[in-house]
């Protein structure tokens, strides 16, 4: 009785394991394999593979500019957030430092909050100084979003340096600058690196916020947004082919620099 | 002392954070090319010494001259000092090349001069073909030799080693401590090194500075800290010792004598002007290393206990015994005696004589 029992166990474990994965993410295979065969009213043609679904892509102007809005808002998060982050972390771990709970909690105010309210705040605020909302509003809003993430990332692999390392730096001769340059910048590089990765794809996806701060533009996840009540071409099964296979390999490149190295090279201590 | 050859003096320093104080007015004269080593258990304050004169933190009140100069506002890169530190702080990011290089290359020397200064110092610390690796793939001793190199490579004025071998291994600390001390007279560097090791702190130290509570309590020559220590706590840092405690008789020249319940003990107060003038009939410790005291009705010395063997120590070239007076039960007094191949030695019971001369005794307050 328990020799089945225990044989049972692990087969209907697999079994439930099995059922999970395909109606929880088969889903989102959907529109990979689709976005290879032609969709006439309604039905999916299988009998011939075909990429006329990536060549409608490649005509559909607003979806093509959205993605190009997106990819531009994403590279100004990423920058402004990055180079915050580092800024507030470094004045964070600095020893003359003051407020530091009050800074936290303000950084992870944003973040923490449903992004509608931390929309509409950014909407009130630049209506009131009269701020033109635009691109610059959209990546505002998309770095008070991303930077509680990048700034975190940083602060802790900045915690995780040995303090002396930068005594050391200074006991050799070296300035402020040069200690940030030559000592913390590569030692926080990689950490900034996967930090950027990360805050890229929060921004890539942010919908809420960016709705209520843009001017004219929109960028893909708004344009998508407003396909929804015309029906979707089959051009946007390519689309979501490509953001798929484009966030795997982000996230491939975040857990190789967000990893600790000794996880990925092995350590050498003795 | 001569005053040209002192190079940094520390007066009346002291540190607090908030309302603890961590030293309390801190006098001490770090001599030009010396080995001075500040010694004391944890918490006593001798890394606060090395971090002010590093300029790590700045000191609440007292001056740090160096030159004359008060150096207390000086920022830590402009001091020409370097420094060893515990954990090494290697640059992880950088070779060993780069680590030794650094202080070099911040302060904008020719790559070629810095090419060969940095083989200079690798090959003085005898690393000379580990120059492409990185810290993480260098052994403990290693790394030690790394942060050594980088520290002299600037020929600063003073290094400063904050317990560098406490993460070592007994060998390779014994090992390195030869080494140190053999870098530390090829390049006539002055070299001042904090340790809570008195073994270490004896085998390289040309002055021990002995610290406790934030306080100096005794600055010599090994010799002069291990058999003539100048209070309580000193007498009995560093490896056995006995102690007898009692009241001080009149001063006699060279000598005084001090009435325990053992009886009448003689010392010698050379050199030592306090316990000499202290007045008659205040409190006082006896002190004698175990390895002054002779056994035996015949030997020669002012002082003599009977006492009666407690217990017989075996180890290896000396051995220890451990008696109680006679005169006084409570009075327990250590002889470490030369050990016989024959294995004739002393049993516990044995009535026996304790001798010791008097200018092997020294008087400290109690």
């Amino acid at each position: 009785m328990m020799r089945l029992a225990d044989r049972l166990a692990p087969a209907l474990l697999m079994l439930m394991t099995l059922v999970v994965f395909v109606l929880l993410y088969g889903p989102l295979m959907v529109p990979i394999v689709s976005s290879f065969f032609t969709v006439s009213r309604g039905a999916v043609d299988w009998s011939q593979p075909t990429l006329s679904a990536y060549v409608a892509l490649m005509a559909n102007e607003s979806v093509l500019n959205a993605l190009w809005t997106t990819l531009i808002v994403g590279a100004g998060a990423v920058i402004c957030s990055v180079a915050l982050g580092t800024g507030i972390a470094l004045y964070y771990t600095s020893p003359h430092a003051k407020g530091r709970a009050f800074l936290q909690f303000i950084i992870f105010l944003p973040f923490l909050m449903p992004p509608i309210i931390t929309g509409l705040a950014l909407l009130i605020f630049f209506r009131q100084v009269e701020f033109e909302r635009s691109l610059v509003t959209i990546i505002i809003g998309h770095t008070v979003f991303v930077l509680a993430l990048v700034y975190r990332t940083i602060l802790t692999r900045l915690q995780s340096l040995s303090e002396s390392l930068v005594e050391a730096s200074y006991d050799l001769g070296a300035s402020r600058w040069q200690t940030f340059r030559l000592v913390l910048l590569p030692n926080l590089s990689s950490a900034m690196v996967g930090a950027a990765v990360l805050a890229f794809a929060l921004s890539f996806d942010e919908t809420m916020i960016t709705l209520l701060v843009t001017g004219t533009q929109s960028t893909l996840p708004v344009r998508l947004w407003a396909m929804m009540r015309l029906g979707f071409t089959p051009d946007i099964n390519a689309l979501v082919a490509l953001v798929l296979l484009f966030t795997t390999i982000l996230c491939l490149v975040a857990v190789r620099f967000l990893m600790p190295k000794s996880a990925i090279e092995g350590s050498d201590e003795d | 002392m001569n005053e040209a050859g002192v190079l940094l003096k520390l007066r009346s320093v002291s540190k607090s954070y908030g309302a603890t104080a961590i030293l309390h007015n801190v006098d001490l004269d770090v001599r030009d090319g010396e080995f001075i080593t500040i010694l004391g258990p944890s918490g006593s304050g001798k890394t606060t010494i090395l971090r002010l004169i590093g300029g790590f933190t700045k000191p609440s009140g007292g001056e740090i001259l160096l030159d004359g100069r008060d150096i207390a506002a000086m920022p830590i890169n402009q001091r020409p000092f370097n420094t060893v530190f515990q954990d090494y702080a290697l640059f992880p990011h950088l070779t060993v090349e780069g680590n030794v290089g650094y202080g070099l290359a911040v302060r904008g020397t020719p790559r070629a001069e810095t090419a060969k200064r940095v083989a200079d110092a690798l090959e003085l610390v005898q690393l000379g073909p580990l120059g492409k690796r990185y810290p993480a793939q260098l052994s403990g001793g290693q790394r030690q030799r790394v942060a050594l190199a980088r520290a002299i490579i600037c020929r600063p004025r003073l290094i400063l080693l904050d317990e560098p071998l406490a993460a070592l291994d007994v060998e390779l600390r014994r090992h390195m401590q030869t080494f140190l001390k053999s870098i530390q007279t090829e390049i006539r560097t002055t070299f001042l090194f904090v340790t809570h090791d008195q073994e270490e702190a004896i085998a390289m130290a040309d002055r021990i500075c002995v610290m406790n509570a934030g306080r100096i309590q005794q600055i010599g020559s090994p010799h002069e800290v291990y058999y003539r220590p100048s209070c309580e706590f000193v007498a009995k840092f560093f490896g056995e010792n006995n102690l007898i405690s009692g009241t001080l008789g009149p001063a006699n020249g060279l000598t005084r004598a001090i009435e325990t319940r053992a009886g009448r003990v003689l010392c010698s107060v050379e050199g030592q002007p306090d316990m000499a003038a202290a007045p008659v009939g205040s409190r006082a410790f006896a002190v004698c290393r175990p390895e002054a005291v002779a056994i035996g009705d015949e030997a020669a010395g002012e002082n003599r206990f009977v006492v009666s063997i407690d217990q017989v120590a075996f180890a290896g070239a000396s051995t220890m015994a451990t008696a109680s007076s006679v005169d006084d039960p409570t009075l327990s007094l250590k002889a470490r005696i030369p050990s016989r191949p024959d294995g004739s030695t002393l049993s516990p019971g044995d009535a026996v004589t304790f001798v010791v001369p008097a200018n092997a005794c020294r008087l400290v307050p109690a």
